[in-house]
């Protein structure tokens, strides 16, 4: 498991720009090596870390980025979605749970530990027409607080940037599930048709009009939109009705990104994501992340189905980690002949779970770097990322 | 005779529009079928069994087909759980026992609900009884369950790696109450598959609602020939 290996992707001589690097991967053009990009952490596991060896700092995403050494990528900070936020509220608390009100006016339970879990939803915003018009309110486009105050002076370092730099674009689907609830949401497509018509169209029409400035004044590199509309057995709506409600109003978001040059449009979007690949192509979102093997979304598949129309993030089994450095080594090797054919940048199919331990983690760390002929970047963690499991 | 069925084609007609306004999720017209069927003199079993329970077989065939989606399923269930609440207490009176008795759960530590509420709905559409202990369910309140209601099988459910082993616990407490012999456990959620079932003991995984139903059937009918 531990042999010396020959990296996957030749250097160049010239070094590229991290910005550079990132554009040509996804155009399946030459590159020196793919993006170092990683997806995430839970909470409990930079906790779980710490007492394995991780300094007390690294404690966010950001951090963690920055510990290991991870490829820089950022969004503008463009308020997209609702504006102003719900006030949190505390409204119950038990010897395990807390019963809150969340910033999106969701009544949830979640544990009061702090650990991870998806809550349980209690209640929800909208449930009536006349609850969506009052929530629209905080979906105004032309609310000034959606561009930060000092947008202006920021711009001239944007403009000289040598990293990508994108926009998240917001959610079609996934917020008004957010706002009213798994299944009055997924129902309501069949039985109030007319309801989710003008809620999306009213997203669509707020992302058109925010957009505007930052396609203006930056060329940016992508656009993300989330949605998380796939369960492991397939997307939470048909087909159908994803051409019916969602793929003219991604045309239009997505023909206006394309008219400012913005040509990389990836969707998150967990699940087994296989019968949507196709809509989100046709809709303009050209790019899928992160890929959750587990689920079926499995990048090679969508590569021999779709070739070079569809680019891929992710689709590295996190649970192949829980397993230990054998898996790792068989996870890595399945996803090296992809890499291989550019438009891919491969990373954990997830956030990395606190049950992968900090050794493994920097053995996949380090065999990734070793078998993809990344670097090991100038980063705290890379003295840790060389010894690993030596 | 115009405008005047006979009674047998009569039942047959009501028997059949319930069925189809249940596959159709017609909420409206599943109960009003319902309430003329027993009008029309049907015994509530054999509205249950000929209309209701056949409805929802076929709606997990059109899941499988990809023809239905989790929506239409949604809207089903909730149909036939309409169609149940005015049958229930003829079925009572008729003494009409359920399949089997169902204890569902979404295991400790974990509080996610959707799925469990969907492999709910859609054993009840099948003829279970459902007892739903709730989310974040130590070992102990489940086995409570399955001994207070005499529960034969039982289904847990987990959306995170870090929440699965709460499974094994269970099945073990199951064990250690001395109940496993005679209630079937099954799992399910987005990081299980078939191998963790076995690896934990489980006597099935379902990957989805729809095919809990075979599932929780197979479970069962391996149990009574053992």
């Amino acid at each position: 498991m531990d042999e010396p290996v020959t990296p996957a992707i030749e250097p160049r001589s010239t070094p590229l720009t991290p910005r550079e690097r990132w554009l040509r991967t996804l155009r399946f053009q030459s590159v020196d090596h793919v993006p170092d990009e990683e997806f995430g952490y839970w909470t409990e596991t930079l906790q779980v870390w710490r007492d394995q060896g991780i300094p007390e700092g690294v404690n966010s995403d950001a951090a963690a980025d920055r510990f290991f050494g991870f490829a820089r990528r950022q969004r503008v900070p463009v308020r997209m979605g609702i504006h102003p936020a719900f006030q949190r509220q505390v409204l119950e608390e038990t010897d395990r749970h807390r019963i809150v009100v969340d910033g999106t006016g969701v009544t949830l339970m979640e544990n009061k530990d702090g650990s991870s879990t998806i809550p349980q939803f209690l209640r929800f915003p909208i449930d009536t027409r006349q609850d969506w018009i009052e929530f629209r309110r905080r979906l105004d486009p032309a609310d000034v607080a959606r561009y930060p105050a000092r947008w202006e002076q920021q711009l001239p370092a944007w403009r000289q940037r040598d990293f990508p730099l994108g926009i998240a674009v917001g959610s079609l689907f996934g917020w008004i599930r957010d706002w009213m609830g798994f299944e009055r949401a997924t129902t309501a497509c069949i039985e109030e048709p007319a309801l989710i018509e003008d809620m999306m169209e009213h997203i669509t029409e707020l992302t058109l009009h925010v957009l505007q400035r930052a396609l203006r004044d930056l060329q940016l590199d992508f656009a993300d939109f989330w949605e998380d509309m796939c369960f492991n057995s397939g997307p939470m709506i048909s087909p159908r009705l994803f051409r019916r409600f969602m793929v003219p109003r991604y045309q239009k978001i997505t023909s206006l990104l394309r008219s400012h040059g913005v040509d990389i449009i990836y969707v998150d979007c967990d699940g087994d994501i296989t019968e949507l690949v196709p809509l989100w192509l046709e809709a303009g979102v050209n790019c899928m992340f992160p890929l959750e093997i587990r689920a079926g979304s499995r990048p090679e598949q969508f590569r021999a189905t779709y070739g070079r129309d569809v680019l891929l993030m992710g689709g590295v089994d996190k649970t192949a980690l829980i397993q230990g450095k054998p898996a790792v080594d068989r996870e890595l090797a399945r996803i090296v002949p992809l890499v291989e054919q550019g438009g891919y940048i491969p990373h954990l199919d997830h956030r990395c779970p606190p049950d992968v331990t900090l050794d493994t983690y920097l053995y996949y760390l380090r065999r990734k770097r070793e078998l993809l002929g990344i670097p090991q970047p100038e980063a705290p963690a890379t003295a840790l990322v060389r010894e690993a499991s030596r | 005779m115009r405008g005047r069925r006979r009674p047998a084609l009569r039942a047959v007609m009501d028997i059949s529009s319930l069925r189809t306004a249940v596959v159709e999720g017609d909420r409206v017209e599943a109960t009003a079928a319902t309430r003329a069927g027993l009008s029309a003199g049907i015994p509530a079993r054999r509205l249950l069994e000929e209309a209701l329970i056949p409805a929802m077989a076929t709606v997990g065939d059109l899941f499988r087909r990809r023809e239905y989606y989790v929506p239409e399923m949604l809207m089903a269930a909730r149909a036939m759980k309409a169609c149940m609440e005015v049958l229930r207490p003829e079925l009572v009176a008729a003494k009409v026992e359920p399949l089997a008795r169902v204890v569902g759960a979404t295991v400790q530590g974990d509080l996610h609900d959707i799925g469990k509420n969907l492999v709910l709905m859609m054993l009840e559409g099948a003829g279970f009884e459902i007892v739903d202990v709730g989310v974040d369910c130590p070992p102990d309140r489940i086995v409570a369950a399955v001994k207070e209601h005499n529960a034969r099988l039982v289904c847990l459910s987990a959306l995170l790696t870090t929440t699965m082993p709460a499974m094994r616990d269970t099945i073990v407490a199951l064990e250690a109450a001395g109940l496993r012999q005679r209630v079937g456990v099954l799992v399910g959620g987005a990081p299980l598959n078939q191998a963790y079932a076995d690896e934990i003991g489980a006597d099935g995984y379902a990957p989805d609602a729809a095919s809990a139903v075979d599932k929780a059937k197979e479970v069962l009918a391996r149990l009574a020939g053992d």
